[in-house]
């Protein structure tokens, strides 16, 4: 996408910087109607549409792919995050663990993450995994997510929350499937 | 001196007496459309230099990570205002003052409609835009995001008066540029010069008038939702607030919905300057006139489509989501066109390089690249990703910076003789220029990277290690090269003022009539008006200029001291009517401090000075309608009136009907964005609530409605028996219509007062009480109106020659009565069937 | 029709549809989803996706009408404001029914609620 826009910006600059320089000749009325027929319909009818059915076929599979759809295995993990000026609260609602500004999760499997917020609009963003979403207060938004190497990620608050909102950050810690189930008892007793 | 040339001194002192300004502070009562547009362009600056600061405390903060000069709290407010300074205090007002200068010139009048509307529009955001930066002072400046999403800039979280600046304070400018926008629409429909047919139209004019119509559209619903949270804020209704059945979502609804367009309103006056520009410089008539202005149309439109663009990460469902990525695709359609058509004449012309010339093809590089980005942001998939990162941050100065900073230069430049009469300084130019250009790529090429690299919008520190400093410190390096820059360019306009060589009569070898007023400018424009035959008059007849300094065509006449000008037909350029125009005024100054007053009072919450100061504006703006038409002061009938056209007040359909009608469509807009509110509260809000039993007596209500519509049905009669000539009863039937009406809003505010409306505790009410409010002015408005008139029939000033104001008056009329049933239908009726 | 095709309305009217239509098509999916929401599992084939199917292709045809209607009135050389006000009329109308198509692609795509 980056490579196609590239190569798009430099042809254009430089036909411009080429018609900057260029010494016609006289145009008569109806080669200048065909020059512009030619350069407005293929600049600018064709060349955009072409890019956005190439764009579109690239990027609707993608966007598909992130749809909270019913799985057809198992309900994915649930974690309940609420954000607070100026951090995140996160609970598991299946085993009552509730944890401050960290998350666990197994890798390589899909959880749910059910995001709200207390006070004003947050949202939720780890960048290695994903898209974000905004927590709003009186509504639960659902983003589900998959680690897919256990390891250390790091996320953030990604709308502007008032001053601590540089500070506002998280960690999440994808533990591979067995060891997953080990934290979780381990944090359970710890209760 | 010739004859010829005696003659022609003789008739600029003529008209020089009359379109002058008053000396010294007789200035300040200025209400000529080159004074007020150049006072906008010289303000705008101001303000530019101010958020250009401000961006430069961030960068500075932002060169190196984890730096403590500037707090979180500072940081905030800068960034705050940085954003509302550049958008509502620099962009707009100079575009617009940009437009108020160059349209009557480019269309063959004298003056824009409305005079004294664009002086007080200009008031207004002088006042406006002091008192906001009266905060920064202050260090109470608002905090929350130039987009104020609440609840961040609610009264719990951001308790101070820093919100209450932004949203008084940007109301009360937005008041400017509403009254540009409408002055502008009809300025380019109905003054045109005899023959300007809509084909003949410079391509500028076709962008402004996009431009106006889309803040005449676009405006109303920032409006509506900066006094919607006003009122939540100061006066504890409910909007925005889950808790009593509000939702924060409705605000960035009604942000965006003002939001999106409101980067094409930038956009299309900035490309307007491109088109003029490239045809003069390429020796030839624009490739694709036809072309540039369906472009130029479906901008307008489509460009309304994309605000939920900005809101791709809120939860919207995918599909909803899909349509709104689609139109943002769409837009990339328009644009193409225009850069094709663009360097289409490029091709087919010879080209003449020179300073102007520089800042444009800055302008497509720049613009390109954003444009581009913007296609990648449409994505969705690939927004959620970026989206308020830093890449946003470079994407949104690619285009705002490309789209509107450098068009905007290469026009002051190219306009700059036209002031002065002197030309810019070649060399500084192309420092400026080069510096510029450097320093912003460098500072915002390498944020796309930085944002790709995960650094959000809005922080005002972050950690060292993170990829990110080499890349922070190479932007601000960037930033401040480009300030240099910035500050060269305004050091070579301010220089060539003294030191500019003498420009001769239409330097550029344009082709467009504002180049055939003499340089430097003056006040009146044309001493006659020219018959348009052609869309380049100048080219067509190099020697125009001349011939219309020596009173060879239409109206070379000074009537009765009296400033005029044509008045057209929309489409085909006809001379319709001779539109006489108010001289200097000291009502816009009144207005405007006074209104000055009152936005000052409401943040101080000294609600009794308000409503004082209110009453005032209020009797001032009667006065200012009561100077009009017939009035001494303007244009008494006279034996000598022309009849051939006739002067606008004295027909069926002048500027000032089509002024109402414009008018109309923004507040249809504003109305039309409260019955969003309504219906989305009502459906999306998550703790909405509506009591079993609508609050509001029904049978009062009717009796109101049936009251109002007898109060129009009574206008109604009046005007059609005064369009035929018939005027007996006319004062005793207008004194009725305005009596019934009072009637009408009399058990209106009876009515709220009995419904034991509980605002502060429920949205549903909340609601309500903002539509009975609107209601109730909209009744109190007509009838004060109808009765003035039944007063100027009494004066003599409205008659059977004399028809034009209760014309103008009665769309005012048949709006507010389709507004009350139609409130009654979606408020009343709908929830009691549901 | 009562407009003939060169009258100035006509530059306005196709996108004003356009745009009432995005508005009923954004705002009817919303409150679709609200009330009665279709089966996530059956992706983009249920009743809803159907309707806004359906309306498309009534807009587009009306549109496309338009268009050809503003082509064919288009008068010729010898009256040179009307044939302007005509000829992009035409391309107007057609540019708002390729737009109209364009915003509708993603039905085929996507489930309407989620």
């Amino acid at each position: 996408m980056a490579g196609f826009s590239v190569v798009t910006l430099v042809v254009v600059a430089s036909l411009w910087l080429y018609a900057l320089r260029r010494r016609p000749g006289e145009v008569s009325d109806e080669q200048a109607q065909r020059i512009q027929n030619r350069w407005v319909i293929g600049g600018g009818l064709i060349l955009p549409i072409v890019s956005i059915t190439a764009l579109l076929a690239f990027g609707i599979p993608i966007g598909h792919r992130m749809l909270p759809l019913p799985l057809v295995e198992e309900e994915p993990l649930r974690i309940d995050v609420t954000a607070r000026q100026w951090w995140w609260d996160v609970s598991y609602p299946a085993s009552g663990i509730r944890l401050r500004d960290e998350l666990h999760i197994p890798a390589g499997m899909p959880v749910d993450l059910h995001l709200t917020s207390e006070d004003v609009i947050h949202s939720f963003w780890v960048p290695r995994l994903g898209g974000k979403l905004d927590m709003l207060p009186g509504r639960t938004n659902v983003l589900r997510l998959e680690a897919d190497e256990p390891g250390l990620y790091y996320g953030q608050c990604a709308e502007y929350c008032g001053t601590g909102h540089a500070h506002m950050k998280f960690t999440v810690r994808a533990h591979a499937p067995g060891e997953f189930d080990a934290w979780l008892e381990g944090a359970t007793v710890d209760e | 001196m010739s004859e010829q040339q005696k003659h022609s001194a003789q008739l600029h002192e003529q008209f020089d007496r009359v379109w002058g300004n008053l000396p010294g502070f007789g200035q300040l009562a200025a209400v000529n459309h080159t004074s007020v547009g150049l006072r906008f362009v010289v303000t705008g600056l101001f303000f530019f230099l101010v958020g250009g600061v401000l961006a430069m405390l961030m960068r500075t903060q932002l060169a190196l990570p984890e730096q403590e000069i500037i707090g979180p709290e500072l940081y905030s407010q800068l960034f705050t205002m940085h954003g509302t300074l550049m958008m509502f205090l620099f962009a707009i007002p100079i575009l617009e003052g940009v437009a108020m200068y160059l349209i009557p010139k480019m269309v063959g009048a004298r003056d824009l409609a409305f005079p004294r509307l664009g002086a007080m529009g200009y008031y207004c955001y002088l006042f406006g835009g002091l008192i906001i930066l009266s905060s920064l002072a202050l260090s109470i400046a608002p905090d929350s995001g130039w987009f104020m999403y609440t609840p961040l800039s609610s009264s719990t979280f951001s308790p101070g008066p820093g919100s209450d600046f932004w949203l008084l304070g940007i109301t009360f400018v937005e008041i400017s540029s509403m009254t540009g926008a409408i002055e502008l629409v009809i300025s380019i429909l109905r003054t045109r010069s005899n023959g300007m047919s809509l084909r003949r139209m410079p391509i500028f004019c076709w962008y402004i008038l996009a431009m106006a119509l889309m803040i005449v559209f676009g405006f109303p619903p920032l409006i509506l939702g900066s006094i919607l949270l006003e009122l939540e804020r100061a006066a504890g209704l409910v909007f925005f607030e889950v808790a009593g059945g509000g939702d924060p979502l409705l605000w960035q609804h009604l942000f965006w919905l003002f939001g999106h367009p409101e980067v094409y309103i930038i956009f299309l006056p900035a490309a307007g300057i491109v088109s003029t520009l490239i045809p003069v410089f390429a020796r030839r008539p624009i490739v694709g006139y036809r072309w540039i202005v369906l472009a130029v149309i479906v901008m307008g439109f489509i460009s309304f489509g994309l605000w939920v663009h900005h809101m791709f990460t809120v939860g919207i469902p995918q599909l909803a989501q899909a349509f709104f990525s689609m139109a943002s695709m769409l837009v990339a359609i328009p644009t193409a066109i225009q850069v094709f058509a663009w360097l289409a004449t490029l091709w087919t012309g010879r080209v003449v390089w020179n300073l102007p010339m520089l800042w444009i093809l800055g302008f497509l590089i720049i613009f390109v690249a954003g444009g581009l980005t913007g296609v990648m942001l449409a994505l969705v998939p690939f927004n959620w990703q970026v989206h308020d990162t830093h890449f946003v941050v470079a994407h949104m100065h690619y285009v705002l910076v490309g789209g509107m900073l450098f068009p905007l230069i290469a026009g002051l430049y190219y306009w700059l003789p036209h002031v002065s009469g002197r030309m810019p300084s070649d060399m500084l130019g192309r420092w400026a220029f080069w510096l510029v250009f450097i320093g912003f790529n460098m500072t915002f090429l390498l944020m796309h990277l930085t944002g790709l690299l995960g650094m959000p919008r809005r922080v005002y520190t972050y950690e060292a290690g993170l990829g990110w400093d080499w890349l922070n410190l190479l932007s601000s390096i960037g930033g401040f090269v480009m300030a240099i820059g910035i500050a060269m360019f305004l050091l070579d306009i301010f220089l060539h003022f003294r030191f500019g060589r003498r420009a001769p009569r239409n330097p550029w070898g344009a082709d467009s009539l504002e180049w055939a007023v003499a340089m430097p400018v003056t006040t009146y424009n044309f001493i006659s008006l020219p018959d348009i035959r052609s869309r380049h008059p100048l080219w067509h007849n190099p020697q125009l200029p001349f011939e219309i300094e020596e009173g060879k065509h239409a109206m070379a006449v000074i009537r009765h001291g009296r400033r005029e000008t044509w008045g057209s037909d929309a489409v085909t350029g006809r001379v319709r009517e001779v539109v006489h125009l108010p001289s200097h005024s000291w009502i816009p100054l009144q207005a405007g401090v006074v209104l000055a007053i009152v936005c000052l009072s409401l943040l101080l919450k000294t609600y009794w000075l308000a409503l004082g100061a209110t009453l005032v504006a209020a009797f001032i703006m009667l006065r200012w309608s009561w100077v009009n038409g017939a009035h001494p002061d303007m244009a008494p009938v006279r034996d000598d009136d022309p009849s051939d056209p006739p002067l606008h007040s004295r027909t069926h359909d002048g500027p000032g009907r089509w002024g109402m009608l414009v008018t109309l469509m923004a507040n249809g807009s504003f109305y039309a964005s409260l019955l969003f509110g309504w219906f989305y509260l009502w459906t999306a809000s998550p703790q909405w609530q509506a009591p079993e039993q609508g609050p509001l007596a029904l049978m009062p209500l009717l009796a109101s409605g049936v009251l109002l519509s007898l109060a129009v049905v009574v206008y109604q009669w009046l005007t059609q028996r005064l369009r035929r000539g018939v005027t007996r009863h006319l004062q005793g039937g207008l004194w009725i219509s305005a009596g019934i009406g009072l009637i009408h809003v009399a058990v209106l505010v009876w009515l709220m007062l009995a419904a034991e409306l509980t605002p502060t505790q429920s949205a549903h009410d909340s609601v309500l009480a903002v539509m009975l409010g609107y209601l109730l002015f909209h009744g109190a408005l007509s009838a004060v109106a109808t009765a003035m008139q039944a007063v100027r029939v009494r004066f003599g000033y409205v008659s059977a020659q004399l028809p034009y104001e209760p014309l103008v008056l009665q769309p005012f009329w048949s709006y507010t009565l389709g507004v009350f049933w139609l409130s009654f239908a979606a408020f009343i009726l709908l929830p009691m069937a549901w | 029709m009562t407009f003939p095709p060169w009258h100035p309305i006509h530059l306005i009217t196709g996108l004003t549809v356009w745009a009432i239509w995005f508005v009923v098509l954004y705002g009817g999916l919303s409150v679709a989803c609200e009330v009665v929401p279709p089966d996530p599992t059956r992706g983009p084939l249920n009743w809803l996706n159907a309707l806004l199917w359906l309306s498309t292709l009534v807009v587009v045809g009306v549109l496309g009408w338009a268009a050809w209607h503003c082509a064919r009135g288009t008068p010729e050389n010898t009256q040179p404001n009307r044939r302007f006000v005509a000829r992009t009329s035409a391309g107007l109308y057609f540019l708002s029914a390729f737009a109209t198509l364009v915003v509708a692609v993603p039905v085929w795509f996507l489930p309407p609620c989620i």
